[in-house]
C-alpha cells in the first residue's frame, strides 16, 4: 500500500496510515486514516469543538450576543479572532445598530473554582440577563458549552429554555465542549444540528422570489461572501439566507423557504443542507468557488436550476474578460512552482486543480486537519500521481516535507506561517487569507497575487550573507 | 485627588481584559532553551495559545498537546499524558517538558505527578535511564478557573525553581523574573545588566525565542528550536545567585521560594517603566549585587530626562489618558504618564487586585490626579465609561482598537496582544530606553492627532 511514514514519525508508526501517496489505479477506499484522535504529545494543528462551533459556524452572525460558559480562557480566545466582517444591513431594510458586532463583543461567565464545585448554571442565567440588558438590540443570545461546563454537567438547554421565556427572545445552547470529537469538525456538526433543530422553520421571510437560495457554509472570510453576492445578484438569483456569513438570526429561521441550497463549505455545513432536504424537500448542490473554471461551472449549475443560464454566461464572460490579462501574468510567474496545501480541510480539494491547471503550479501534496473520508476521496481524485495526502500533519512532519520535497510555497495557517519562513520558504495564509477575498474570479486573482508576492519577495534571494559581491549588481550600476 | 475604585458589578465578563493561566505557563516554558510546553488538555488549549503568540510575535510557537477527548473525560487522562510525554521526549528531544494542566484534566482529577513518574519508567525502557534523566519534566498546575494568565506565569516560574534549582557554588549572578513582557523589554533588562557588568539568569528569557533570526543555515530543525532562551543549567544554577528581582509583584512566588530555601534576597516589582520605577530597579540591583550604577546608565537616564524636558510641557501636559491591561504594566504606565505631566484619568485591569488600587493611590498622590480605577473589569466597562468621559489618548493592546476608532481616540499600542500593527514586541517599554521609546510614541501620536491641523505649530 502506498503509505508513507515520515522519518520524524518513526517513533509513532501508526502515523504511517495517515499519509497516503497518490497512486492511480489504487482501489477507491485506499485513503489516509482520518477523523480519529491525534496521537498525544504531538504539535497538532487541530483545534477543539468549541472553536468549531463558535469560531467557525456561529461567530459570523451579525446580530447575536455570544455567551461562552467557561472560565476566562475560552471567552478571551473566542474574542474577535476570526476575519468575519459584518454589515448593519438587515433583511427587512432596517439597520442593526452596531457594525461588526460579532467581532467587537463577546460575553463569558468567567467561571471560578467555586462554580466548578457547585455548578455554574446560576451564573449563566445571570449572565444571560445582563447580556440582554447590555445589548438590548440583539435578536438572540447563543450559549456555548466548554470543557469545564461539559465536565461539571451544567444543563445548558434547561437554562436556555428558562431564559428564553424570561427575556422573550431566542436563547440557544450549543453543546460542543472542547473535548468533544477528534477535531473542531465535531463543533461544526453540533452548530449545524443545533441551528437546524432550534432555528430553521421558526420564522418567515418578508418576501420570497422564485429564485431564492440558501448559500450554506459561506462565512464571509475577508469578504468572500460580498463577491459571491454580486455574482448571484447579477444573474438574478436571490440569496434568501446565508449560513452564516454576515447573516442575522432571523434569516436562519427561514431557510426552509428557499428553492435550492447551495453548499459552499462542504465539510462544515453539508449537514444542515442534508437535514433541510430531508425535512423540507429542498434540494442542495455542493459547489466550488475557487478558481475560474470551478466558479464558472458552479455558477452555471446554480443558474441552470433556475433557468437563468444566459445571465450566467453573460456574467462569466464579462468577469473572465476582466481578469484574463492579470491571470495570464500570474500564470507565467507561477508556472512550475511547487506548492503544498496545508489547509483545514476542503481547500485542499478546492484548490488542487485550479492551482495546477489555471496557474501552472505543481501541487506536491495536500493535507487536512479535520476532513472526513468523503473529503479525502475528493482530494485523491483531484491531485496528481505521487502527490502526498496527509491527515492531521504535525509540525515535525511539516518540517520534513518542506525539506524533502523541495517545496517553493506553503499555503497554511498562522501557526505554520512563521515556522515555514524560518525554513526559508514563503507562505500564504489560506485559512483566513492574506489580502482576500480569494473566492470567485476576482478572488482567485487576489490569491494568485498573494502567491506571486510571497514567491517573488526579494528577501528570499538574500537569506544568507554573501562573502563576494554580486557581479550582476555591478553591471547594473554601471 | 485620590482614586475612585470601580469594581465589576456584573457577573458577566464582556470583552475580557485577561487571559487564562495556561497561556502564562506556556509563555514561561517557551522562554527556556529547547523546552516544550506539553498541554494536558483539549486541543483548543494549545491551538488558541499558539494562535495568540504567533499573531502577536509573528513567530512560530511550538506547543504540544495531549489531545484529551470524551474517553479521557470518563476514564481519566492517564494514557494521554503518559504517552504524550514519551512521544514528546522521543520525537522532540527537548531539554525540558513543562506539563501545563488545564481546566479539563484538573476537573477530571488526573494525578499528574503520578503519571509523570509512570511516563519516566516507560521512557527508561525505551531510551535508557541516562537519556531519560536528561529530560526535565516539570508539572505546572494551571486551571483556567483560578485567577488569570499572571497566576499561570507565576506558578510556572515557581515550579521551575522548585523542581530544578540546586545549590552548589555561589555564581555572583542576579536572577530576574521579567513577567509577561515583550522581547524588547527582556533585551533592555539584559542591556542594563551588561552596563552594570552583571550577569543575569532570566526566569525565563523569551527575547530570542519570540524574536528570532531567519537564518536557515544557522538554525536547528526537526524540530525547530529557536536560538536562545534560558538554559536548564542556568535555572539549576539560579539557587546560587546573589538574589532575585521580579519585575512584577504578580510573579513573586519563585523569588520568595528561592529566598526561603537558599536565603537570598528577593525584590518584587515595580516594573521599571518610567523614571522613578527604573531608578528603583537600579537601586534594587545595586542593593543586591553591590555593583555601582555606571555612568553609561546615567547617561541613558539623561537622554530620557532630556526628552522629557524637551517634549512634556510643550506637547503632553494635562492630556488625559485611559490605560488598560495587566496590572503591573498598567500601573507602571500610569506612573510614567504622570511623570510626563499627563493625567492618568482612567486605569483598567482585568485582574482582581487590591495591590493595583494601592499603586494607583500612590500615583494619585504624586500627580494630584483623580484616577478612576477599574479592577476585575473588562473592555466593555471601559467602553461604557469612555462614552460619557472621553480622554485624549488610550494606551493598551489591540483589543480596544475598534473602540478607539469608533470614539476617535488615538491609541498608543502597548502590551499584549498587538496584532494590527507591527514591531511593538521588538521595542522596550522598560528601562530608560523604554521610556525614550514610549515618550516618542506618545508624543508623535499627540502631534499627529492634536497638532496636525495647525501644521505651522509643527514648523519648529
Amino acid at each position: 500500500m502506498p503509505f508513507k511514514l515520515f522519518d520524524v514519525s518513526k517513533p509513532i508508526p501508526e502515523r504511517k496510515e495517515h499519509t497516503y501517496v497518490k497512486k492511480c489505479g489504487d482501489p477507491e477506499e485506499c485513503l489516509p486514516k482520518c477523523n480519529i484522535k491525534t496521537i498525544p504529545g504531538s504539535m497538532t494543528e487541530r483545534g477543539c469543538a468549541f472553536a468549531g462551533a463558535k469560531g467557525v459556524i456561529t461567530g459570523a452572525i451579525k446580530d447575536v450576543a455570544q455567551v461562552v460558559h467557561s472560565p476566562i480562557g475560552c471567552t478571551t480566545y473566542g474574542y474577535g479572532s476570526k476575519r468575519y466582517p459584518t454589515t448593519t444591513k438587515m433583511p427587512d431594510g432596517s439597520t442593526f445598530p452596531v457594525k461588526d458586532f460579532n467581532i467587537k463583543h463577546i460575553v463569558g461567565t468567567d467561571l471560578q473554582e467555586s462554580d466548578v464545585v457547585f455548578g455554574g448554571m446560576k451564573k449563566l442565567r445571570q449572565t444571560v440577563r445582563e447580556t440582554n440588558k447590555e445589548f438590548p438590540f440583539v435578536n438572540a443570545i447563543y450559549l456555548y458549552a466548554t470543557c469545564t461546563t461539559g465536565l461539571i454537567g451544567d444543563d445548558m438547554d434547561a437554562v436556555a429554555k428558562e431564559m428564553e421565556e424570561e427575556i422573550g427572545k431566542p436563547v440557544i445552547a450549543f453543546n460542543a465542549p472542547g473535548f468533544a470529537g477528534p477535531t473542531q469538525s465535531k463543533g461544526h456538526q453540533v452548530g449545524n444540528n443545533t441551528i437546524f433543530d432550534k432555528i430553521v422553520g421558526t420564522t418567515e421571510p418578508p418576501a420570497t422570489t422564485p429564485y431564492d437560495i440558501n448559500l450554506i457554509g459561506e462565512y464571509n472570510i475577508d469578504g468572500d461572501l460580498w463577491l459571491l453576492q454580486e455574482y448571484f445578484e447579477e444573474i438574478g438569483i436571490n440569496i434568501l439566507t446565508t449560513f452564516t456569513g454576515d447573516c442575522c438570526h432571523e434569516e436562519l429561521g427561514w431557510m426552509h423557504r428557499a428553492k435550492l441550497s447551495v453548499v459552499r463549505c462542504q465539510r462544515s455545513s453539508t449537514y444542515i443542507a442534508d437535514l433541510i432536504e430531508q425535512k423540507y424537500g429542498i434540494p442542495y448542490i455542493k459547489t466550488d468557488f475557487f478558481g475560474v473554471k470551478y466558479t464558472s461551472d458552479n455558477l452555471r449549475a446554480v443558474a441552470k436550476f433556475f433557468g437563468l443560464e444566459d445571465k450566467a454566461e453573460e456574467l462569466i464572460a464579462k468577469r473572465i474578460a476582466k481578469i484574463s490579462p492579470e491571470l495570464e501574468f500570474y500564470k507565467k510567474k507561477l508556472t512550475g512552482k511547487k506548492v503544498f496545501l496545508f489547509s483545514g480541510g476542503p481547500k485542499s480539494y478546492h484548490l488542487a486543480v485550479p492551482l495546477h491547471e489555471e496557474l501552472g503550479m505543481e501541487t506536491t501534496g495536500v493535507s487536512s486537519m479535520f476532513e472526513h473520508e468523503d473529503g479525502f476521496e475528493k482530494m485523491k481524485k483531484r491531485v496528481k500521481e505521487g502527490a502526498l495526502i496527509i491527515d492531521d500533519p504535525n509540525t515535525l512532519e511539516l518540517e520534513e516535507l518542506v525539506e524533502d520535497y523541495d517545496i517553493d510555497l506553503i499555503l497554511g495557517g498562522v501557526k505554520e506561517k512563521y515556522l515555514v519562513h524560518k525554513l526559508g520558504v514563503p507562505s500564504v495564509l489560506i485559512h483566513s487569507y492574506e489580502n482576500g477575498p480569494y473566492m470567485g474570479f476576482e478572488g482567485f486573482i487576489n490569491l494568485a497575487r498573494d502567491m506571486y508576492t510571497a514567491l517573488y519577495n526579494p528577501v528570499w534571494n538574500m537569506l544568507e550573507f554573501q562573502e563576494t559581491e554580486d557581479s550582476d549588481m555591478d553591471e547594473e550600476v554601471e | 485627588m485620590g482614586v475612585n475604585v470601580m469594581e465589576r458589578e456584573r457577573t458577566a465578563v464582556i470583552n475580557p481584559l485577561k487571559m487564562c493561566q495556561p497561556i502564562g505557563a506556556m509563555y514561561v516554558v517557551n522562554g527556556i532553551n529547547r523546552a516544550i510546553p506539553l498541554v494536558h488538555g483539549s486541543q483548543g488549549c494549545s491551538t488558541f495559545v499558539r494562535y495568540t503568540f504567533s499573531r502577536h510575535f509573528r513567530e512560530p510557537s511550538e506547543i504540544a498537546v495531549t489531545s484529551l477527548h470524551e474517553d479521557a473525560a470518563v476514564f481519566g487522562g492517564r494514557r494521554n499524558l503518559v504517552e504524550g510525554i514519551q512521544n514528546a521526549a522521543i520525537r522532540l528531544n527537548p531539554s525540558l517538558i513543562g506539563i501545563v494542566t488545564t481546566c479539563s484534566c484538573e476537573i477530571i482529577g488526573d494525578d499528574v505527578i503520578g503519571f509523570i513518574k509512570t511516563a519516566k519508567e516507560e521512557l527508561k525502557k525505551k531510551i535508557g535511564a541516562e537519556k531519560t534523566e536528561k529530560v526535565k519534566i516539570i508539572p505546572i498546575s494551571t486551571p483556567s478557573f483560578v485567577e488569570t494568565h499572571l497566576k499561570g506565569y507565576d506558578t510556572a516560574v515557581n515550579a521551575l525553581v522548585d523542581h530544578i534549582a540546586e545549590p552548589s557554588e555561589p555564581n555572583e549572578k542576579i536572577n530576574i523574573i521579567p513577567g509577561m513582557v515583550n522581547p524588547g523589554d527582556v533585551r533592555e533588562i539584559k542591556h542594563i545588566l551588561r552596563l552594570m557588568d552583571l550577569e543575569g539568569i532570566l526566569l525565563t528569557d523569551i527575547s530570542d525565542p519570540f524574536d528570532s533570526p531567519l537564518r536557515p543555515s544557522a538554525a536547528e530543525f526537526k524540530p525547530y528550536y529557536p536560538k536562545g532562551g534560558t538554559t536548564v543549567e542556568e535555572i539549576v544554577d539560579s539557587a546560587n545567585s546573589l538574589g532575585t528581582i521580579s519585575l512584577t509583584k504578580y510573579a513573586g512566588s519563585g523569588a520568595l521560594s528561592l529566598k526561603k530555601k537558599y536565603n537570598m534576597p528577593a525584590e518584587l516589582g515595580p516594573i521599571p517603566i518610567g523614571v522613578k520605577n527604573t531608578d528603583q530597579f537600579l537601586r534594587n540591583l545595586k542593593k543586591i549585587t553591590g555593583q555601582d550604577i555606571t555612568d553609561e546608565i546615567l547617561d541613558e537616564r539623561g537622554l530620557l530626562i532630556d526628552s522629557m524636558a524637551d517634549l512634556a510641557s510643550r506637547y503632553l501636559f494635562d492630556k488625559t489618558v485611559a490605560i488598560y491591561g495587566d496590572p503591573e504594566i498598567t500601573s507602571g504606565l500610569a506612573r510614567f504618564v504622570g511623570e510626563l505631566g499627563m493625567i492618568p484619568k482612567l486605569v483598567v485591569t482585568g485582574a482582581n487586585s487590591q495591590e493595583f488600587v494601592k499603586d494607583m493611590e500612590k500615583v494619585a498622590k504624586e500627580t494630584g490626579a483623580e484616577i478612576d480605577t477599574m479592577v476585575n473589569q473588562d473592555l466593555r466597562a471601559m467602553e461604557v465609561y469612555l462614552k460619557d468621559n472621553p480622554v485624549d489618548l488610550m494606551m493598551g493592546s489591540s483589543d480596544a482598537r475598534l473602540m478607539a476608532k469608533d470614539y476617535g481616540i488615538p491609541l498608543v499600542r502597548v502590551g499584549l496582544p498587538i496584532y494590527d500593527r507591527v514591531g511593538y514586541h521588538r521595542h522596550p517599554i522598560v528601562g530608560y530606553n523604554g521610556g525614550i521609546h514610549l515618550i516618542d510614541l506618545i508624543t508623535n501620536t499627540v502631534l499627529e492627532n492634536y497638532f496636525e491641523d495647525k501644521h505651522w505649530k509643527l514648523q519648529q
